[in-house]
């Protein structure tokens, strides 16, 4: 039970860098279809940074990277060209794809056993891991999950209690009403998918060196995507992100638990499957969204 | 004249948008030390090499005409089906229970087209489900959409392993159908079949139905103005539920033309990106039912000799992804100048107009 709970908030961990890098750009109006991409790339630079470096740090600071300068792209056609988003994020996804595999090739040739490096240790904090039950789960994990505890009511922080954090939600709701005030609506909104691309580059580290050690090109499977999702349940709030995060991350500790233990008495799908479900039947019943007003709407002045 | 000038340009810059993806993605064959201009002279060798390869082309084509229509069609109503993945496996779940069933049961001919009927029904009515909760409840039917892509994986998976494994119980696969359930092959020696013929066909009755029937004047008018089309007494809701049904029968008769025609068989994870390279081949069509037809016979062309090139001279197949992304986003960007253009030409007239 410990070892499931433990695992689930592991898994957890790279689906609340993303849907909170989600979250701070939706509220700024600008949807990042390109996550999927961002994730893979992230994985990509990880991977590559810490095995050729041996150093899982400079591994991320390459999936930090990677990922802003994917973003980077997304954000010059979607913010500045006004492309459209979706089309948009999908284009980009499908290069990503191609090119993390491909960069996979030129870096490393075609190896015989596929490359590993040692994968991000979980850090028992002093005092706290021992506590009963909440320290194994809670206080055994990696660097990156420790991170994300103070990411979570940080972003909360920032976004509802700063004027920065109002001046995004603002571009998100009503951008005339920025530009009026001086500021940039597309500098914003800019930055917003940059710093986003960052998160969501560590977020994809964390399938390569955080957890499994390696790069596969099916690696990201759809997470990004998941990712994306919860910030939509969670309804564009880093703190309805963990919720909806809560929920992918049980159940993915199950799906994978059920897969190793082998006794199927429920189909394991079922639990693959349960978030997907869960997210189309929260979508439908949830009547007050808290949709940013011109979620990926790109902001045009007229002259 | 206008019109004949846009539709110039727009062609124009499709085609300089598609040069300048293939030249961007040949650029990286440099860094695995490959000649860029020798690799493409062998895709475009490859490709008419012989008969067989030459059709492959358009066997690749016929699915992603299909998913890329199943984009498009909701598309012209300012409504976004990213579930084609899953309506495709919905499509190809039914097409193959179906076919086993009935397989030792009715002759092919008699067969065929009940397993057809069958599977686009199947895919409507999962589709259309996204378009109620849109109509019904407003919600957001990109996600739902999305979402339900992985149930149906997870429930394809769930068959494979069950109720659709093969008799050996090896491998997550079906048993083969038995060949009076294949679609019939329209050139001997190749794997080219009758479902290229129905892609083709879809497509031009999908342009029939946008432009000349009253249903597609209404999706065209919830989509270019929802407001106005309100005001006109069109039941935007009635629009999203019909546009979402269809959308789902044209990405599940792509299921059936790959069990069908080329697999023959169901298997586990087959095609896992033909609904983003559907989404991919409706931008470059520019959503038009006739460029989609075009636009997935030139990507059925690069995927055939994407795949050729790197059996023959060790550059990886992630190369046709590359082109297919960059492509993308070329035509992407051209639209942006384009749109450009457009707007200055706009000026020059009404100003040589005021003067």
């Amino acid at each position: 039970m410990i070892n499931l709970l433990s695992r689930a908030l592991m898994m957890m961990t790279p689906l609340l860098f993303g849907s909170i890098a989600e979250v701070f750009a939706e509220r700024a109006g600008v949807m990042i279809t390109a996550i999927e991409g961002i994730f893979i790339l992230g994985a990509l630079g990880g991977f590559v940074g810490a095995y050729v470096s041996g150093s899982l740090g400079i591994g991320i600071v390459l999936a930090v990277l990677a990922g802003m300068a994917l973003a980077a792209f997304y954000g010059w056609i979607t913010v500045y060209l006004k492309q459209h988003q979706v089309v948009t994020g999908v284009a980009i996804n499908i290069l990503a794809a191609g090119l993390s595999s491909f960069f996979m090739r030129v870096f490393f040739g075609v190896p015989v056993a596929p490359l590993t490096v040692e994968p991000l240790r979980a850090i028992p904090l002093p005092f706290l891991s021992r506590i009963p039950l909440l320290g194994p789960i809670l206080f055994t994990q990696n660097i990156l999950t420790y991170c994300v505890y103070a990411i979570v009511p940080l972003s909360w922080f920032i976004l509802y209690r700063t004027s920065i954090g109002l001046t995004i939600r603002s571009t998100g709701e009503n951008p005339e009403a920025v530009d009026v005030a001086g500021i940039s609506v597309e500098r914003i909104r800019f930055s917003m998918v940059v710093i986003a691309g960052a998160m969501g580059g560590v977020a994809g580290a964390f399938y390569s060196i955080g957890y499994l050690g390696m790069f596969t090109t099916s690696i990201i499977g759809g997470r990004g995507w998941i990712a994306f999702a919860i910030c939509f349940l969670g309804n564009w709030n880093p703190l309805g992100a963990l919720a909806g995060t809560v929920v992918f991350g049980i159940a993915e500790a199950i799906a994978i638990s059920m897969q190793s233990s082998g006794t199927l008495t429920i189909p394991n799908e079922l639990f693959i499957a349960l978030p997907y479900v869960l997210t189309i039947v929260l979508t439908i019943a949830r009547r007050s969204f808290n949709v940013p007003g011109k979620l990926g709407v790109p902001y045009k002045k007229e002259n | 004249m206008k019109v004949n000038a846009r539709f110039r340009d727009m062609l124009l810059w499709i085609l300089i948008a598609v040069t300048l993806g293939l030249a961007a993605s040949a650029s990286l064959l440099l860094f695995l030390g490959k000649n860029p201009i020798a690799a493409y002279g062998l895709l475009a060798a490859s490709v008419i090499r012989d008969r067989y390869t030459f059709a492959d082309i358009f066997v690749k084509a016929t699915p992603l005409m299909l998913t890329g229509l199943a984009f498009a069609f909701t598309y012209k109503a300012n409504l976004y089906n990213i579930g084609a993945q899953g309506q495709f496996y919905i499509g190809a779940i039914v097409a193959t229970a179906m076919s086993l069933f009935l397989g030792a049961r009715l002759p092919g001919p008699l067969s065929l087209p009940i397993v057809f009927v069958a599977t686009i029904a199947a895919g409507g009515l999962w589709g259309s489900f996204v378009g109620f909760a849109k109509a019904r409840f407003k919600s957001n039917e990109f996600l739902i959409s999305m979402m339900s892509t992985y149930v149906a994986l997870a429930a394809m998976n769930y068959l494979l392993r069950t109720a659709l494994i093969e008799t050996k119980h090896e491998y997550p696969q079906t048993n083969p159908f038995t060949p009076g359930l294949w679609l019939p092959i329209l050139v001997n020696g190749t794997r080219l079949h009758a479902g290229f013929i129905l892609a083709v066909l879809i497509a031009l009755l999908v342009w029939l139905l946008l432009f000349r029937t009253p249903l597609g004047y209404r999706i065209r008018a919830v989509g270019y103005n929802a407001d106005a089309a309100r005001l006109a007494g069109i039941d935007s809701g009635r629009i999203s539920i019909a546009t979402f049904f269809i959308a789902g029968t044209l990405a599940a008769a792509a299921g059936f033309t790959e069990t069908n025609g080329v697999q023959h068989m169901l298997v586990q994870g087959f095609n896992p990106n033909i609904g983003a390279e559907g989404i991919g081949i409706a931008i470059l069509a520019n959503a038009n039912p006739v460029g989609i037809i075009f636009a997935s016979i030139l990507i059925g062309a690069l995927k055939v000799g994407g795949a050729i090139m790197g059996q023959r001279s060790g550059i990886p197949a992630s190369i046709i992804d590359i082109m297919e992304g960059f492509v993308m986003v070329f035509v992407i960007l051209s639209s942006f100048v384009r749109s450009g253009l457009e707007t200055r030409r706009a000026k020059r007239i009404l100003r040589s107009r005021t003067k």
